[in-house]
């Protein structure tokens, strides 16, 4: 049987930019569940509630409504924490520390062990490439040195699930391929990955299942393979391109969107 | 265990921050320049010229050791949610009073380390100036690091729900008003409108009385014998009362705080 790492139910986000204004809602009630071992992909235009989701689930967020299970605790919990990664989007590190330095830091919060952590440090600058930059002042990194140090730190505690925020965001070719064969490697040891991505053929390549948010509303969700062995669509781009369309003309038309439960579905969408 | 080790992790990191600050180093310049005017203005002093250098030093090691704390006091947590680390910092398995009280102790460090510089410059120049109750100075010397943790403190507190300038003037603000709460006493005594009596006194309890510690720093450094040891006791437990209420109340905000 395989065992539930995320589980929301009913999620629902209201976000107050002040007491007198009426609060906006990103989140809509929206339910999903993401497997062990799976690499779940969470897709959607700007605003439509992909961060919102993921800071729910990582304890950032309260929701308004609704629960949150994470690892078998409310999301947030200590003993959740203590096994999750995060890479957030454009990240910002602190520039006064060095590579080492900052592993360090991050690990000493997860109260890694000392001679485990120098190991665990050195192994993850190898993995990132980044072996002769450990005594290096993180303030003369390049763009993508900078995702590669995130994703080590997303690492230091070898979590059981890893939240990845746009993890290929401003990387040249090279290092997209890097980071890709990285996750592809944290899949293949069974590790859980939510990924949160505009690059579609990333997407496509790493994560086993998708879903689609539009305005706050899961309008598809689906197994990658089945989008693309359905014979239905040319690619992934054209599955989100033809949910999120049909999604935003019900929403203007103030029609209802009724949920892509599937890949043969999808044609059903009003 | 791993308690202790987030925060010393936290106020490592923090510490770091706060050495590797250039702005840091031109505090210290400045305080340098600042205490050497003072020595100077003290030596030209006919008489009492070490009570005269002692007092501007220790004047001089508060105010700077008090702008320091204030300047990167205000900045602490608000850094961390401008520069969005908070989000790396809060998905870790840590609680958000580690957290708060690991940034107050890195910023405590950095100012024990210049206030001790600082200190030891002076009492070296008092010393030569023919000083030797060094006993008083050092506790003299403490109690101003004692009202420098109680801005630290102060700092901390608004900066988890205001910007770095409102933080520098709430902080400001309240630093100067403890110095003026044994006014507010005093007024209260005075005053005949009994509906006015109670709201000096809430006020006066609600701020950090400072001149009681500034008084017993005078009192330590006077050669009069009216210096009574167990005052020394009581406006410790006060100050460290007071800065864990700060905390505390840091704690509670950041605690309910949301980070959209």
């Amino acid at each position: 049987m395989t065992e539930r790492v995320i589980e929301a139910t009913g999620l629902i986000k209201d976000h107050f930019s002040n007491f007198l204004r009426k609060p906006s809602r990103a989140l809509h009630g929206i339910n999903f569940s993401v497997d062990k071992g799976e690499v779940f992909g969470l897709l959607g235009p700007n605003g439509a509630g992909k961060t919102t989701t993921q800071k729910l689930l990582l304890g950032l967020l309260r929701p308004t409504e609704g629960s949150v299970t994470v690892l078998g605790h409310p999301a947030g919990h200590q003993k959740t924490l203590a096994r999750i990664g995060f890479l957030p989007e454009n990240p910002y590190f602190y520039s006064h520390l060095t590579a080492d330095e900052f592993l360090d830091f991050f690990g000493n919060l997860f109260n890694v062990p000392d001679a485990a952590l120098k190991q665990r440090s050195k192994q993850l600058l190898e993995l990132v490439s980044l072996s002769d930059s450990g005594s290096k002042p993180i303030r003369k990194f390049s763009k993508g040195m900078l995702q590669r140090l995130g994703i080590a730190q997303a690492l230091i505690n070898d979590p059981d699930l890893i939240f990845l925020d746009e993890p290929n965001s401003g990387l040249d070719p090279v290092g997209r391929r890097d980071i890709r064969q990285i996750i592809m490697g944290l899949k293949q040891q069974g590790k859980t990955i939510f990924l949160n991505s505009h690059l579609l053929a990333d997407v496509n390549e790493l994560c086993d299942r998708i879903m689609i948010l539009h305005r706050g509303r899961c309008v598809a969700e689906g197994a990658v393979k089945e989008i693309s062995s359905s014979g239905n669509y040319r690619d992934l781009e054209q599955y989100f391109m033809e949910a999120v369309e049909k999604a935003e003309t019900a929403y203007q038309e103030g029609t209802s969107t009724s949920k892509l439960e599937s890949v043969t579905s999808a044609k059903e969408v009003t | 265990m791993s308690g202790l080790r987030s925060i010393y992790a936290i106020a490592i990191n923090t510490f770091r921050e706060a050495v590797r600050d250039k702005v840091l180093y031109a505090f210290i310049l400045f305080a340098i320049v600042v205490t050497l005017a003072g020595l100077l203005l003290g030596s030209l002093s006919v008489s009492q010229n070490v009570r005269i250098l002692e007092d501007i030093g220790t004047f001089t090691i508060s105010t700077i050791g008090g702008v320091i704390a204030i300047f990167i006091g205000t900045n602490l947590v608000y850094k961390e949610l401008d520069k969005r680390t908070i989000y790396l910092i809060f998905t870790k398995p840590i609680f958000r009073w580690q957290f708060i009280v690991g940034k107050f102790l890195g910023l405590a460090l950095c100012i024990l380390i210049v206030t001790a510089m600082m200190g030891a410059s002076l009492m070296l120049v008092s010393y030569l100036n023919g000083e030797r109750n060094m006993v008083a100075m050092v506790e003299s010397l403490g109690l101003t690091y004692l009202e420098l943790l109680l801005v630290i403190a102060m700092a901390t507190f608004f900066s988890t729900f205001s910007t770095p300038l409102m933080s520098v003037i709430f902080t400001l603000g309240l630093w100067l008003c403890g110095h003026l709460g044994q006014s507010l006493l005093a007024l209260s005594k005075m005053s005949q409108d009994s509906s006015v009596k109670p709201l000096f006194e809430a006020v006066y309890y609600a701020l950090p009385d400072l001149a009681k510690l500034t008084q017993i720093k005078f009192d330590l450094m006077s050669p009069l014998p009216h210096f009574a040891a167990s005052s020394l006791i009581t406006i410790t437990a006060y100050v460290f009362a007071y800065i864990v209420l700060l905390l505390s109340f840091a704690t509670f905000i950041t605690e309910r705080r949301e980070f959209s």
